[in-house]
């Protein structure tokens, strides 16, 4: 039995307790249902063993040699190419991709650009006070959950910032309090006591909550009598109390706040909300905790940060970086390219229809552990060990730290790692 | 407030405490039995009071009816809440102060444990609801913190 980080989320837990019997993870204690479905993808019945191309409609097994040929094949016919993916690889295998797309003058990018990645590229302009999860145990006194049902998406994280009891905060439940802002009520509420706070705003008004929050911090008693979206004088004053009097608050970030049109920026908003906040209270700070999804995402953005000084969606031509405001989903939408190489996601099941019919229409080339629905489509699949359990790397947690992971078992014969696949197609593009 | 509302409310001081007040308060912390208020048992006007009463106090009064404490194994998704949460837990198994996993062989007082994604009740002998005294007994954290409502406190 050892202690081992997760990598079922973005939280990636690094107290884990697993057992193996050298084949399998036989014991897991303290994982949550989502780490469990990690670590029984070892031996589950979708994953990919063995490299598969596609041959008269039917994908067929091949040998490493045939695939890696026919991967140059694609490549070289290519001037377009797609790299998309990488949130479920460690860093290094990251980096390769990044040096793969500028050899091949490709455009790469990540999941980060439509999930919690656009709250970096926002907070260029405004700053961003971040925290990390040692500080939130052992001194938070406010939890604020904004737009996230934490309780389902990252299990984990309530009984971690909220009932734990640190170093400062030792009993625990009883000193902090949690505000959760979300239309839907979700399971997360189902943690709430008496004096938290709990706001059912009307879907979509985020902005309209955060405006007359700021109007507050410029000049006191300005509420609006009648309340704003949804929530009363009295809530709104409660809530503004809480901001005011924590000592040490954090804002979770979840998806909710995330709007599809760019002129609606909710997030730039609540950043610069929390900026004003900090510049009124002196009993100490909030910061902002990003809540993202894939336990990697925001590895991408720094490893690309400190390559190529930019955070995502990097366009390469004639092997140098150049400036473009297109993300994978304005290039999808163009049909600006001509093949593309998936690596350890299901963009195919994520995307709307009209995109994905788009991405399945030219050639795909997945890399990947299990089966999906993407790689039922491609032209050429790679399989690659799991990363974390086969392979280990260094892998940035949400709080920006970064978390070495272990390797426990070794990966079945014939599959490589993420970063030594996209090694070879490196060298024999040559 | 609840227990007050069913005594005779007269102060008549038989029972040992000045006011029906301190007396519901003993009460309340299992200090005293209702049969300690003579007026009650004896008086017939305050038999409906005296039976509302008992009714109240049901749980711990019927002494055949057992613990138990039962999860629901579709609905748990192992956040782990419970065993951070449980106070029995956080004295004797020191990882979960700061929310992690306790150690693997497990304490003997430990209630709690996430096994293969599902939360697992190891023991009921230590539970603050058979050894703690007074307010304490009433505990049910596990119960009110669980988000998806899987874990009932039950006496069968």
């Amino acid at each position: 039995m050892e202690r081992i980080p997760c990598t079922g989320c973005s939280l990636l837990c690094d107290d884990i307790l697993i057992g193996t019997d050298g084949l399998f993870v036989d014991k897991i204690y303290g994982a949550c249902l989502k780490g469990k479905e990690r670590f029984d993808q070892v031996s589950s019945k979708n994953r990919l063993t063995s490299p598969m191309i596609r041959k008269s409609g039917n994908l067929e097994n091949v040998s490493w040699d045939n695939a890696l040929e026919k991967v140059k094949e694609i490549l070289n016919a290519s001037s377009k190419p797609l790299l998309y993916g990488f949130s479920t690889s460690n860093c290094e295998a990251q980096a390769k991709g990044i040096q793969l797309a500028k050899k091949i003058n490709g455009f790469i990018d990540s999941n980060s650009v439509i999930c919690l990645g656009k709250a970096l590229n926002i907070a260029k302009e405004t700053g961003i006070t971040l925290t990390t999860l040692a500080e939130i145990i052992n001194k938070t006194d406010l939890i604020v959950l904004w737009g996230s049902n934490a309780a389902e998406s990252i299990p984990r994280l309530l009984n971690k910032i909220l009932f734990s009891r640190g170093k400062f905060r030792m009993t625990g439940r009883e000193i902090k309090t949690i505000i959760i802002i979300d239309p839907v009520k979700t399971a997360s509420f189902g943690v709430m006591q008496l004096r938290d706070l709990a706001l059912n705003i009307h879907t979509g008004k985020d902005l309209d909550l955060i405006r007359v929050l700021k109007e507050e911090c410029c000049k006191e008693g300005s509420f609006p009598k009648e309340g704003v979206a949804g929530i009363d004088e009295e809530e709104l004053k409660r809530l503004f109390l809480n901001l005011m009097g924590a000592e040490n608050g954090v804002i979770f970030i979840g998806q909710g706040l995330l709007r599809p049109l760019p002129e609606v920026n909710v997030i730039k908003e609540l950043f610069e909300l929390v900026n004003l906040i900090n510049l009124k209270q002196n009993k100490g700070r909030i910061s902002v905790g990003l809540l993202g999804g894939h336990y990697n995402m925001f590895g991408f953005d720094q490893i690309s940060l400190s390559l190529t000084g930019k955070n995502h969606s990097l366009q390469f031509s004639n092997n140098e970086l150049v400036n473009t405001e297109d993300t994978i989903i304005t290039k999808i939408e163009k049909d600006d390219f001509d093949c593309s190489i998936i690596v350890g996601t299901d963009p195919i099941s994520h995307f709307p229809y009209s995109l994905s019919k788009k991405l399945a229409s030219k050639p795909l080339i997945v890399i990947d552990n299990r089966k999906s629905a993407t790689s039922d489509m491609a032209e050429i699949v790679l399989p690659s060990a799991i990363t974390g359990i086969e392979c280990e790397g260094l892998v940035y947690r949400f709080d920006h730290v970064p978390i070495e992971l272990k390797k426990i078992l070794n990966p079945p014969s014939g599959v490589l790692t993420d970063e030594e696949i996209l090694n070879q197609i490196i060298q024999k593009i040559g | 407030m609840e227990l007050f509302k069913y005594l005779p409310q007269t102060n008549c001081k038989k029972c040992g405490y000045p006011t029906c007040m301190g007396y519901a308060l003993a009460l309340l912390q299992g200090k005293v039995k209702i049969e300690d208020c003579t007026p009650l048992v004896e008086e017939a006007k305050y038999k409906e009071k005296y039976e509302k009463l008992i009714e109240l106090m049901g749980g711990e009064d019927g002494k055949e009816k057992e613990l138990h404490i039962d999860i629901d194994e579709d609905l748990c998704d192992g956040c782990g809440i419970c065993v951070t949460a449980c106070p029995v837990n956080a004295r004797f198994c020191p990882p979960t102060l700061s929310g992690k996993a306790p150690d693997v062989p497990h304490d003997k007082h430990q209630l709690f444990e996430v096994k293969d994604g599902k939360c697992v009740l190891l023991n009921l002998e230590h539970c603050r609801r058979l050894e703690a005294e007074g307010r304490e007994r009433e505990c049910h954290v596990c119960e009110i913190y669980c988000p998806r409502e899987a874990i009932k406190i039950v006496y069968v």
